[in-house]
């Protein structure tokens, strides 16, 4: 997997992850209340396997990892796969700290990956998908702009039950209507290329 | 993994693959005539790569894989991919690598097949695909074995100045067909 590189949002910063992130990570999927939220990434595991996975990572092409801070502190991830064709995204992980769930972190790294998605990769389309009783991840995904474009029955199993799955998309269309003012860069002077 | 075989009806059976059969992908899959909703039609399409896949699928124990036998000729191949055993879901597939086999009812009776090897020995909860939906061919073998539409992706694909749609479906055990 590729490793991300920094992009600015108002209170969080996706950040280049180290191996240092990876004792947080496997604490993260340790918790039962991330599991019922989301699936793992992998599954908790000694360090040694942990930085396996990450020297694995960081050789792939198509998948991007960040580690993603708020006030210095490490806070969250998210996990992405750019497809082979290189017009789309689709956002298969994207983990806030349990600890630090109602604080709008999530909301606002969320805003940043896709401006980076759409306003500098300037990719067609990103995808997602979400547990069907995830409301918090189901409300930031909406009001960036995702719509539901598919609906699994009974696919997540955990607290003794199954789970429905929502699939959802986001179009570069989209971004522009709702968020076109926020852009990586100012626009370029007139006279930048005289 | 591999499958184990299938005996069904119209000369059709799936069998385990040999690496043979896996030799015989690239060919099949960088035709025009077969590839319309398949890939970009270019990769690693070497024989070297081929025998690593065909040992990393035989290892790997989230797939199970069968080539499609249509009057004992190897013709296709079909599988269940991605399989979550804890949630019990896949993710199925199938190509039919022939395209002047096209029409006779080989990809029903292997889906059929597969399908039904899901329910009955691999005690699945839910299998899932996706198929560019104007496959209709491919898209009536898997309904027809009991897979229902859960979404529409819309404008997945760009081809010959058309848009392509893709037809995303789920079945469950007790979407199967009566088989009596």
């Amino acid at each position: 997997m590729a490793l991300g590189g920094t992009i600015r949002g108002k209170t969080t910063t996706l950040r280049l992850p180290v191996e240092a992130d990876l004792e947080i990570y496997n604490r993260w999927m340790a918790d039962m209340r991330v599991r019922r939220a989301h699936r793992v990434w992998h599954e908790p595991a000694m360090p040694a396997t942990w930085k396996e996975r990450f020297k694995e990572v960081a050789k792939d092409q198509q998948n991007v990892l960040w580690s993603i801070d708020a006030s210095d502190k490490l806070v969250g991830f998210a996990v992405g796969h750019v497809w082979r064709m290189g017009n789309g995204f689709d956002l298969n992980h994207f983990m806030i700290d349990p600890d630090e769930w109602r604080n709008g972190y999530g909301s606002d790294a969320a805003l940043a990956l896709h401006r980076y998605l759409f306003d500098y990769l300037d990719l067609r389309l990103a995808t997602t998908e979400l547990r069907a009783d995830n409301a918090a991840a189901l409300r930031i995904a909406r009001k960036l702009g995702y719509e539901e474009y598919a609906h699994g029955h009974e696919v997540h199993y955990r607290d003794g039950a199954y789970v429905d799955e929502l699939q959802l998309r986001m179009n570069k269309e989209t971004w522009q209507e709702r968020w076109s003012a926020e852009r990586e860069y100012p626009p370029l002077a007139a006279n930048a290329t005289r | 993994m591999f499958g184990p075989r299938l005996e069904g009806r119209s000369g059709v059976t799936l069998v385990p693959p040999t690496l043979a059969h896996f030799r015989l992908h690239p060919a099949w899959e960088t035709q025009p005539e077969v590839g319309r909703f398949w890939g970009p039609r270019f990769g690693e399409l070497t024989q070297e790569h081929q025998e690593e896949t065909f040992k990393k699928v035989g290892a790997d124990q989230t797939q199970i894989q069968w080539t499609i036998s249509y009057l004992e000729e190897p013709v296709g191949f079909t599988g269940i991919f991605d399989i979550d055993w804890v949630r019990r879901d896949g993710e199925s597939g199938i190509f039919i690598g022939r395209a002047d086999l096209f029409g006779r009812g080989i990809a029903s009776e292997a889906v059929r097949l597969r399908t039904h090897f899901a329910w009955r020995e691999l005690r699945l909860h839910r299998v899932h695909n996706w198929i560019a939906h104007a496959n209709r061919g491919s898209r009536r073998a898997n309904e027809k074995a009991g897979y229902r539409q859960m979404g529409l992706f819309r404008r997945s694909f760009f081809r010959s100045g058309e848009w392509y749609d893709e037809w995303l479906g789920e079945a469950y055990p007790h979407t199967f067909p009566d088989q009596r």
